[in-house]
């Protein structure tokens, strides 16, 4: 039907008094918004396949590729070695961290810990590597999917038995 | 059922139940081992999510509805449209309640990993299908355009919800849908987390009966005016001839 082609929207904004006033505006309205989400689109595309596809390398690839690496800055992931962690004199914290074989690498780190930084648990450190050690600005700590009561024998478990 | 008894039906219960999962979440849960209270997060945000992904599914399904010739009909657009609109709502909050968890838990608001890089990807991508919406056009080809755009845009849905596994980020793996393979969580905590499930997905449906009762008010509204626009009722009197169309027209619900 050919009165289907109208926009009601346009029309009822029309009738109420609500459509505005110069054409620019409404254009400007409607194409704006569509232009920084295809920008915003974009950006995230570049930058997730850039960042995101390998975010992080473990501590037994950076030992294997060591040469490779250069002065450039990467994210390490590995696990905090117990009783490795000790405060630095320039405002971090020095430890090292493992990779699933066992292999360690040291740390040297220059920013504040995480609330949650703790000796077992994994992270992600931002730096680089020189000399055999890594020398982070900034540690993220990989917390795991497992929710355990920090008062395992006041719970039950899902089936009603004490954990 | 009309809209409006569904909706006094499923207001009150959600409510009570996201009380329920407060009052849970807050104080008879234990705290996390690792995380203290940190997990209490663990009630509001995966939930969030979910609702994003349920809401992006609904509005999948009113698409391919609306494109298949047997059940086309601009009603599966406004549930598609409606849907994607509180699907908007959720993937902002489940970003929102992510970074509040992570800045403690992480040390970082934002980071780049896959997880969240789709889910912001999966914000724009549907924010893009609502703003495709105010172009001019026919209603026929706005709900054409909405849906290819709506179907288009829920591939990115497995995306997020598999970044986890198909890549290495620092988001966490899934608890929920791996409780067989390494996750562990707790009685109660388990419960709970079923809990807010439950409570987010019934919110869900009652802000959906909310959001698609004024839609089907907008579209009578427009009706009207199109109708009035063909009868040539025009002038500064038209605000109280809709007024008085609109309250001898009783909408659905």
């Amino acid at each position: 039907m050919k009165e289907m082609t109208v926009d009601p929207h346009l029309v009822a904004d029309r009738a109420l008094g609500l459509e505005r006033k110069s054409r620019r505006g409404r254009r400007l309205k409607v194409y704006l918004p569509l232009a920084l989400i295809l920008a915003g689109l974009v950006f995230l595309v570049i930058r997730g396949l850039s960042n995101s596809l390998v975010y992080f390398h473990t501590v037994d690839e950076v030992l294997s590729m060591e040469g490779k690496l250069g002065n450039s800055s990467f994210r390490l992931e590995g696990v905090v070695v117990p009783k490795s962690v000790h405060t630095n004199n320039v405002g971090g914290v020095d430890f090292r961290v493992s990779g699933a074989d066992g292999r360690q690498i040291s740390v040297i780190d220059s920013a504040n810990p995480p609330e949650l930084f703790q000796p077992n648990l994994p992270v992600v450190l931002v730096g680089n590597l020189s000399h055999g050690i890594f020398y982070s600005n900034e540690i993220m700590v990989k917390h795991s999917a497992s929710y355990i009561a920090a008062h395992p024998s006041r719970v039950a478990s899902v089936g009603g038995k004490k954990i | 059922m009309t809209l409006r008894r569904a909706l006094r039906i499923s207001a009150p219960i959600t409510g009570v139940l996201l009380f329920a999962n407060a009052i849970l979440g807050l104080y008879i849960t234990p705290p996390d081992k690792v995380q203290g209270n940190l997990a209490r997060m663990l009630y509001i945000h995966p939930a969030v999510a979910w609702v994003a992904y349920l809401a992006f599914g609904v509005t999948t399904i009113g698409s391919l509805l609306y494109l298949w010739k047997a059940t086309r009909s601009l009603r599966w657009d406004r549930i598609a449209f409606v849907s994607a609109e509180v699907g908007v709502l959720f993937t902002a909050l489940t970003l929102i309640t992510g970074s509040i968890w992570g800045r403690p838990a992480w040390g970082v608001w934002w980071t780049w990993d896959a997880r969240l890089t789709s889910t912001a990807i999966l914000l724009l991508l549907y924010l893009g299908y609502l703003a495709l919406r105010g172009l001019p056009s026919s209603a026929e080809t706005r709900a054409k355009r909405s849906a290819i755009v709506g179907i288009v845009s829920f591939i990115d849905v497995p995306i997020v919800h598999e970044s986890v596994i198909w890549w290495r980020t620092l988001h966490q793996g899934p608890t929920v849908a791996s409780l067989g393979m390494n996750s562990k969580i707790h009685g109660i905590m388990a419960w709970t987390l079923l809990l807010s499930f439950i409570a987010f997905t019934l919110l869900f449906v009652t802000l959906f009966l909310w959001r698609y009762r004024l839609a089907l008010q907008e579209a009578e509204r427009d009706q009207i005016l199109v109708d009035m626009r063909k009868l040539d009722v025009t002038g500064s009197s038209t605000r109280s001839k809709v007024e008085e169309l609109l309250s001898t027209r009783p909408v659905e619900g």
